[in-house]
């Protein structure tokens, strides 16, 4: 955006954003730096001696694809359902769904909690699954209707000209060409699902299902309050979300920009 | 499409040039009329609404009791639960915060992703390093690093060593025991976990706008600080109201930092209490479950009006 055919003007812009790009670095360093003051590398080894790491690991993971799984097929349905079929008052139904893109997940908690002790899911996966899937199942129908839109009509036409019925033409047309959209949806609901706190705060009472969100507080009663520890088990829970981002660097990117690109 | 359906999506999707030509195909020829679609969004449509409204209608009767959450006879009130509301300081003190709190994370995430993004498109060195550091922050949960910035603002911390190591050890004070920093921290911890969003966004809007453009207005002799305002700034407006609109949601939703960032949630002194903090507090540990839904209710009623609002302003402007 800024023309930079001068050597100064070159300069000049890069050391305004290395200044500008520090404060976004320094709380990662403190971060690594407190987890090893102390002991050493004994913090990392005292959390990891706990045993309950991979456990608050795999209770994340099976939340998440939980969570992608039910988004993902009742998403791609939908989107279909509400782009390319006919459906009598369709933007009653879609509005009745998109007012609760707005929903804020502390509303659902008294109701929530209610239901799920009578229905016996309290403390269980389910209980932070379901509603998570039905608070991002609006903002993905929402993104996927406008692509599946984006598909010429005469592709859905000429499918039903040869006799393809509407389920052959979502397997064979919708599912395919949403590929693109469907790594967004998948890297959204992740983070969204891997990062939220409140539900299984509320709904997660014991190590054998709480996630990776849990994991600071139970070791700040584990460790009454050791910062060195604490700050070890904070590496140990960002690593592997680093990693995966580094590795998916454009999948994450296009997952967050999906909406705001055509 | 209705006018209203088009406008929110668009304020969503809306691109320089993209506008228009994306109206939906008035009437199909006859014989091809596609096929019932109702049982592909039955699914949805049923668990979505089905969950959350019910949610809503049970949190909208548990309002109206005097109820701890367990007794099998909780008392019906009527509207007792948000005449005490109105009066309770803390509700008010707490929409204070939530409107403080979206004017000014919204204000620095804008100027500070948009500049990033400007930068990064001005052919600088390490483009890729930049982008990651920005954006490492959000894929880390707030919960993990909410111990971390508990550490880096108390007293013997490392923001007041590094005010010490500057010169400024006079400012130095334990920032999140004390009312008036502590809300002020709480924000630039949301600024620093959110602005990789806003940076990508404008970065994405930026490679759409023309090239061609750009250049005539450099060949008019234009600096690069008025080709960034003139053009760039008003090409990107549409990412701006949809940024402004998910903020409004994410002022009214904060809970994780506020929570677990000082040393006792929302505190010290309620000064960083927000609706979601208050809620939890009202209904979890002290059992007013009853109060809880009341402000519940009026939660829900600020975020669907903030969002209708940006939606709004989104569908005239079309």
């Amino acid at each position: 955006m800024f023309e930079t055919r001068r050597l100064s003007s070159k300069v000049i812009l890069q050391v305004v954003l290395t200044i500008m790009v520090i404060p976004f670095l320094l709380p990662l360093i403190a971060m690594v730096q407190e987890s090893l003051s102390g002991q050493g590398w004994g913090n990392y080894r005292a959390v990891w001696a706990t045993g309950v790491v991979p456990e608050f690991f795999r209770n994340s993971a099976i939340i998440a694809v939980g969570v992608i799984v039910i988004v993902y097929c009742l998403t791609m349905l939908a989107a279909y359902g509400f782009a390319k079929l006919h459906v009598r008052g369709r933007e009653i139904y879609f509005w009745l769904m998109l007012a609760a893109l707005t929903l804020p997940e502390v509303v659902l908690l008294t109701p929530m909690f209610t239901t799920a002790t009578t229905l016996g899911v309290y403390n269980t996966y389910w209980a932070v699954i379901l509603p998570l899937a039905a608070l991002q199942i609006p903002f993905t129908v929402l993104l996927t209707r406008s692509f599946v839109k984006s598909i010429p009509d005469e592709l859905f036409d000429a499918a039903r000209v040869d006799g393809a019925n509407a389920a052959r033409v979502f397997w064979n047309i919708v599912l395919p060409l949403t590929r693109p959209m469907a790594a967004a949806i998948v890297i959204l609901t992740l983070i969204g699902a891997w990062n939220d706190y409140l539900l299984p705060l509320v709904f997660l009472q014991s190590p054998a299902t709480q996630t990776v969100t849990l994991l600071p507080s139970f070791f700040v009663s584990e460790f009454s309050n050791d910062q060195t520890k604490v700050a070890a088990s904070a590496v140990i829970t960002a690593i592997p979300e680093i990693i995966a981002y580094l590795c998916l660097q454009r999948l994450f990117e296009r997952g967050l920009t999906a909406g705001a690109l055509k | 499409m209705s006018n209203a359906a088009s406008g929110t999506t668009v304020s969503l999707t809306r691109q320089p040039g993209a506008a228009a030509g994306h109206a939906a195909p008035k009437g199909r020829r006859r014989g091809l009329r596609p096929p019932s679609g109702l049982p592909w969004i039955l699914p949805a449509f049923v668990f979505v609404v089905g969950l959350v409204y019910y949610c809503i209608v049970d949190t909208a009767y548990i309002s109206t009791l005097n109820w701890d959450g367990v007794s099998p006879t909780p008392q019906s009130v009527g509207f007792a639960n948000y005449t005490q509301l109105f009066h309770d300081p803390v509700f008010w003190d707490s929409i204070r915060h939530t409107v403080y709190f979206f004017v000014v994370t919204f204000a620095v995430q804008t100027a500070v992703g948009f500049t990033f993004a400007a930068l990064l498109h001005s052919k600088v060195k390490l483009p890729n390093l930049y982008k990651v550091i920005i954006f490492v922050p959000v894929v880390i949960a707030p919960a993990t690093m909410a111990p971390i910035f508990r550490q880096i603002f108390s007293a013997n911390g490392e923001f007041n060593s590094l005010l010490q190591n500057v010169g400024l050890g006079s400012l130095a004070h334990p920032w999140l025991a004390q009312s008036s920093t502590a809300l002020p921290v709480i924000m630039a911890i949301t600024v620093w976990e959110w602005t990789g969003v806003t940076f990508i966004l404008y970065f994405a809007a930026m490679t759409q706008i023309d090239k061609e453009v750009l250049e005539a207005a450099r060949l008019d002799g234009a600096s690069g600080l008025t080709v960034l305002w003139r053009i760039v700034w008003p090409g990107v407006r549409g990412t701006t109201i949809a940024l402004a609109m998910l903020s409004v949601i994410g002022a009214l939703k904060t809970f994780d930092v506020p929570y677990l960032v000082p040393g006792n949630p929302g505190g010290p002194n309620y000064a960083t209490e927000f609706l979601g903090t208050f809620i939890y507090r009202i209904s979890i540990p002290t059992a007013e479950v009853g109060y809880g839904a009341a402000i519940s209710i009026m939660l829900l009623i600020l975020a669907l009006a903030g969002a209708a609002a940006f939606g709004l302003r989104g569908t005239r402007r079309n």
